[in-house]
């Protein structure tokens, strides 16, 4: 099997997982009380009439009185043909909440991502190369403080002291200033570099001591005799092999802080993004909006994972995508 | 001898180590002529690979120091600078390992390596320089070299990446050959395959072969001249044939002694390498030889006396007005074994 077909595969296997997955949150919805049904019976027990017709006009209109499996269909129809419904807490479509939202998540994201992906391991390699050093201590230091100082606080703090005491970034985040500006810049830098902080260390961790491995490695004595300089042979047969393992972590760790902290800093600075959006769909009991994140969520995790499968199976040509 | 190509004086190569200063090789000298093959012999530990990995300073530094002389066609390696060193390494000086398995980054395929090696020392265009490793992985021995160019280094067995390695020292046609222990992790028939290689390569291209190696039956097969060493240490020189009939020295006596069919007796030296963190005074081996005198055992390692035209021993047994009958083209005798370190004290 060649690497077209392994690829194929694993796209095909990336499709499995979000149906599997679109499937459980199905089931979970199915089973769970409908708000918008006991607010009906309310309704109409308010104005005298009858709850239980009220009930079943509504599940009629709903379509809850029709047999699971065609309810099932037509879920897994409106997911893919990306019929998500209506957001009564915003009313307006959900894909359309979400992809306002998305906007805003994307500014802090892909500068953050691009980050740690690329200062992470440079600076880990570096570490490496200066072992025990002063430089690697600082290095060291500063990435187990982003490991354990907690996003939202870390923060919080940096708001306190460059925002209220020295006023060189603004409190509350604007929509309306453009997205290339000093401005966007000047109220993103501190999310941006929260959320570094927090990524980066355990990519400078990962890449620090996976090359102290590799820099001692026979191979790099066969370079040195080549006559390779040193900083070719880090860039070129340090580097190289240590993006290896490298990103079977790196995805992982992505995913875990882009879904869990991008919460957190985007209340913390006001950031109208996904995770604010989902957040307040949650308190409005948006039913619809909930399921909508929940669905953008799973697929951004899906598509990571299928990216890394891929970045690995390129990176590592040991690797036999043969009876995978 | 002909005009000596590289001629190593004093070196001297030692570690910092927690423990303190290590003495990995204590100023030794040996050279190597044009298209000849010098194999430096000694077992693990002795420091033969830290020497030959002194000569073009591809030893750690730090913690690693080498002091002394490395005259490389008339320059002095040990006083260049790193970006003049770094053009000599792999074209005009080239290494291959005792691991082949490891010593190729698993990452890029073989032929990426070998044009690496090509150009970083020269601007050659990438469709010359992949003609040229083709044609350089053909001479080594590698079946369709150009539909394996594109292979990765796992795809190739033990002995042909031995065979890539070669290939990649060969870029720049090189002087001089640094070969430090080739064979040793290979089966003995792909050995033998590799030793011709390099025995035909060496006439193809006029290269000069320093050979580290503790095996003396590929010493026999491939040296012109022999250098013995111990503990970091020069034991014994001189030609092949020379040293394998007439031992001088008692450890090479004791070292030849291991080879079953010279001295028909299986079994190694009693007793082991000394620390290399606090050397004995002395012959260095004096510890472990049944024929050391109070001698042996007082000042530094004894300076070498020519014991037959051509062939030096560093051991006071040679000296002028001593009877050198108790070493001289002696194999120990059998009942001998064991007493080294007791008649030390003699």
């Amino acid at each position: 099997m060649g690497f077209g077909k392994y690829v194929g595969a694993r796209v095909l296997w990336a499709v499995v997982v979000s149906l599997i997955i679109t499937t459980i949150t199905f089931l979970l919805l199915a089973a769970a009380p409908n708000p918008a049904i006991r607010e009906a019976a309310t309704q109409a027990a308010l104005q005298g009439g009858d709850p239980s017709a009220a009930v079943e006009r509504e599940r009629e209109l709903r379509g809850l009185n029709q047999p699971l499996y065609v309810r099932y269909a037509d879920f897994i129809r409106s997911v893919y043909t990306l019929d998500w419904g209506w957001s009564e807490s915003r009313s307006q479509p959900v894909t359309e909440a979400l992809l306002q939202a998305l906007y805003y998540t994307a500014q802090y994201s892909i500068p953050w991502t691009v980050l740690t992906i690329t200062v992470g391991p440079l600076v880990g390699v570096y570490s490496a190369a200066n072992m025990y050093s002063w430089r690697d201590h600082v290095a060291t230091g500063f990435a187990f403080f982003g490991y354990a100082i907690p996003n939202f606080f870390f923060g919080i703090i940096l708001l306190l002291i460059f925002g209220v005491w020295f006023e060189v970034v603004p409190i509350s985040y604007d929509t309306s200033v453009p997205v290339f500006s000093v401005q966007n810049v000047r109220q993103l830098i501190l999310p941006v570099f929260v959320l570094v902080t927090g990524s980066i260390g355990a990519t400078m961790r990962v890449s620090r001591n996976e090359s102290a491995e590799f820099q001692n490695s026979e191979f790099m004595k066969t370079a040195k005799a080549k006559g390779v300089s040193p900083l070719r042979s880090y860039a070129y047969h340090v580097m190289r092999p240590t993006l290896v393992p490298l990103s079977t972590t790196l995805v992982g760790q992505l995913l875990a802080l882009f879904i869990g902290s991008s919460l957190l800093v985007e209340v913390v600075f006001g950031i109208p993004g996904l995770g604010r959006l989902t957040f307040n769909a949650l308190l409005s009991q948006d039913t619809n909006l909930v399921l909508g994140s929940t669905l953008v969520f799973t697929f951004i995790a899906v598509v990571g994972n299928l990216l890394e499968d891929l970045v690995f199976t390129v990176l590592d040509p040991r690797i036999n995508y043969d009876d995978r | 001898m002909s005009t000596p190509l590289l001629e190593v004086e004093d070196l001297t190569t030692t570690f910092s180590t927690a423990k303190g200063a290590l003495t990995a090789v204590d100023g030794i000298d040996f050279a190597v002529a044009e298209g000849e093959t010098v194999c430096i012999v000694g077992e693990s530990g002795s420091g033969k690979t830290v020497a030959t990995e002194s000569v073009t300073r591809i030893v750690k530094e730090p913690p690693g120091r080498v002091e002394g002389s490395v005259r490389f066609k008339g320059r002095d390696l040990l006083e260049m600078s790193e970006p003049e060193l770094r053009e000599i390494r792999g074209y005009e000086i080239a290494h291959i390992f005792q691991n082949p398995q490891e010593a190729m980054n698993h990452c890029y395929t073989v032929g990426w390596q070998i044009v690496e090696a090509l150009q970083i020392h020269r601007d050659v265009a990438d469709e010359t320089a992949r003609a040229k490793a083709i044609d350089l992985m053909d001479r080594v021995g590698i079946a369709n070299a150009s539909s394996r160019f594109d292979d990765y280094p796992h795809e190739f067995s033990g002995g042909q990446k031995q065979r890539v390695m070669i290939a990649m020292a060969l870029v720049g046609d090189p002087d001089l050959l640094i070969a430090d222990e080739p064979t040793t992790a290979l089966d003995v028939t792909v050995q033998a395959q590799i030793l011709r290689l390099l025995e035909d390569l060496q006439a193809e291209f006029d290269m000069g072969i320093l050979f580290v190696t503790h095996d003396l039956g590929v010493v026999a097969e491939i040296a012109d001249r022999i250098v013995v060493m111990y503990a970091g240490n020069v034991m014994e020189r001189g030609d092949v044939l020379d040293i394998f009939e007439r031992p001088a020295h008692p450890y090479t006596q004791r070292l030849l002694n291991c080879l079953p069919e010279i001295g028909g007796r299986k079994g190694g030296i009693p007793g082991t390498l000394p620390d290399p963190l606090d050397p004995p005074d002395g012959c260095r081996f004096a510890p472990r030889c049944e024929h050391a005198v109070d001698a042996c055992v007082t000042g530094d390692q004894p300076a070498e006396i020519e014991v037959n035209p051509g062939q030096r021993a560093s051991c006071v047994h040679y000296r002028p007005g001593r009877d050198d009958s108790v070493v001289r083209d002696g194999i120990p005798d059998a009942d001998a074994d064991g007493e080294g370190v007791s008649s030390a004290d003699d």
